[in-house]
């Protein structure tokens, strides 16, 4: 197997990964996803027989490792998997690479919840209601999944192959300058995006009459700053539930 | 509705729902694209389209992190865009109204449900432990079979109770509205967005971002103008 350039079973490692999260417990969180996903590339380890380091008692070994607690966001986890395998199959010892999966666990967690859940989620999201607001249909869902994945699946492809490669090393993928431009850029894409997405949609919405715009630009505006107000008590959505529910009410019992 | 309808709208919630966590992430889930797909198995992509659109803007609210528990939106909002697509292209704030409660307490349920997946998973991982501290890689394959499987039937039973409660919910609340329709339409959009906004505030309230939100709500502001204009 050469170690440098060719990373075993990338393929199936790859498309496991998007199955990370699918044996989700609150003991191991990822841990047997993350098991199951560098199962591909561990298997160099059983095919190495009876060389220093291989054959299937390490392979068994590694695999029951890496199925250990494990939490990061879910298409970062593919920088961990691909470093884990690698300093298995280069044969580190084992409570070396339980440091590397621990020490990953909150950067990855973080940077993904950054650049991902809190940027560009919200920004293709954004980019596909302002795109509703001027009536593009379904052309609206077809960018949003075709934008959003394509950093998605990315970002896996990416994180999986620099993981191989710097194996124990891979600390310093994070200060990459391409993801931490990514991270300074992101916010305020998805900021303004998102800014300009939300009175877009009030020129959109099917109302019955045209006062109706600036009353339910008030509500909204009220009802925000109600949900500031009982942060920490209730979600706004919690409050959006209950209002909705009671102006039903109100809309029947009239 | 023909039974195979029905069956594509159980699919399209169960596989919105599997999206959420298990397989593949790729945001199928998110409401405007369960929404429209909903809307679109029974004939009335538009409707969805709106509907899961309205669902989005609660849904900026939750951001789907590691362990804490989220709402699923995908399976409440491809019932609600099949339900949305069932009054054939009319436009009933009432009826919208019905639909949105309904969709909004079944994304909560999902939520729950997720939890008891998972609680369900780590019961057959305690059954598989030698296995799996033995590196046993069949246990790891069936392990994650079971939690897919776990999940996909979770999804596919709380798009199926969603329908149908939304279903007579709606048309319960459409025939029986009396106060004007206009009182419906405020409350849908002006919670949905005011979700939104303080979701907006919390996500991009500080530092340089915040330029960025209000230079973008300006923005916002002008193209709504120019929408209502046109």
């Amino acid at each position: 197997m050469t170690r440098a350039d060719g990373m075993p079973g990338f393929r199936s490692a790859l498309a496991r990964l998007f199955t990370i999260q699918a044996a989700f417990t609150y003991e191991r969180m990822l841990g047997v996803g993350f098991a199951f996903a560098a199962e591909p590339m561990l298997r160099a380890l059983d095919r190495s027989g009876g060389s220093p380091g291989g054959g299937p008692e390490a392979f068994r070994a590694a695999l029951a490792r890496q199925s250990h607690f494990f939490n990061a966001h879910p298409y970062l986890a593919a920088l961990a998997v691909g470093a884990a395998a690698r300093a298995e199959t280069d044969g580190a010892p084992p409570e070396r690479i339980e440091r590397l999966r621990a020490a990953l666990i909150g950067p990855l967690g973080s940077l993904g919840d950054r650049l991902i859940w809190a940027g560009w989620l919200p920004a293709c999201a954004a980019v596909a209601l302002l795109m509703v607001a001027f009536g593009a249909r379904a052309w609206a869902v077809a960018v949003f999944l075709v934008l959003y994945n394509v950093v998605h699946v990315w970002l896996r492809v990416w994180g999986l192959r620099r993981g191989w490669r710097a194996g124990i090393g891979v600390a310093g993928a994070l200060a990459s300058p391409g993801l931490q431009r990514s991270l300074e850029l992101v916010a305020p894409v998805a900021a303004l995006l998102v800014g300009a997405a939300l009175p877009a949609l009030l020129g959109w919405y099917p109302f019955r009459e045209r006062w109706e715009v600036p009353v339910a630009a008030a509500a909204a505006v009220l009802f925000a700053e109600a949900a500031r107000l009982l942060q920490g008590r209730a979600t706004g959505l919690v409050v959006a539930t209950l209002t909705l529910a009671v102006v039903v009410g109100v809309g029947v019992l009239w | 509705m023909t039974g195979a309808t029905a069956a594509a709208v159980l699919g399209v919630g169960a596989v919105a729902g599997l999206d959420l966590v298990s397989v593949p992430q790729a945001m199928i889930g998110r409401p405007l694209v369960a929404g429209f797909l909903g809307g679109a198995v029974v004939g009335g992509p538009l409707a969805g389209l709106a509907t899961g659109a309205v669902l989005e803007l609660f849904a900026f609210e939750t951001l789907p992190v590691g362990a804490s528990r989220y709402p699923d939106w995908g399976p409440a909002a491809a019932a609600a865009g099949a339900l949305a697509a069932l009054r054939g292209g009319v436009w009933d704030p009432a009826w919208m109204a019905g639909i949105m409660v309904v969709a909004l307490l079944a994304a909560w349920v999902g939520g729950l449900g997720l939890m008891t997946v998972r609680r369900l998973n780590a019961a057959q991982l305690r059954r598989r432990e030698r296995e799996v501290e033995s590196g046993d890689a069949r246990a790891l394959a069936a392990l994650q079979i079971g939690g897919i499987v776990r999940d996909l039937v979770r999804a596919a039973v709380l798009t199926g109770v969603t329908f149908a409660v939304g279903e007579r919910v709606a048309r319960h609340v459409a025939l029986g509205w009396r106060a004007p329709r206009e009182l419906a339409d405020v409350a849908v959009l002006g919670t949905a967005l005011g979700v939104a906004l303080w979701s907006a505030y919390r996500l991009f309230g500080q530092g340089t971002a915040r330029r960025f939100l209000a230079v973008g709500t300006v923005a916002g502001v002008a193209l709504a103008a120019g929408l209502l204009a046109w």
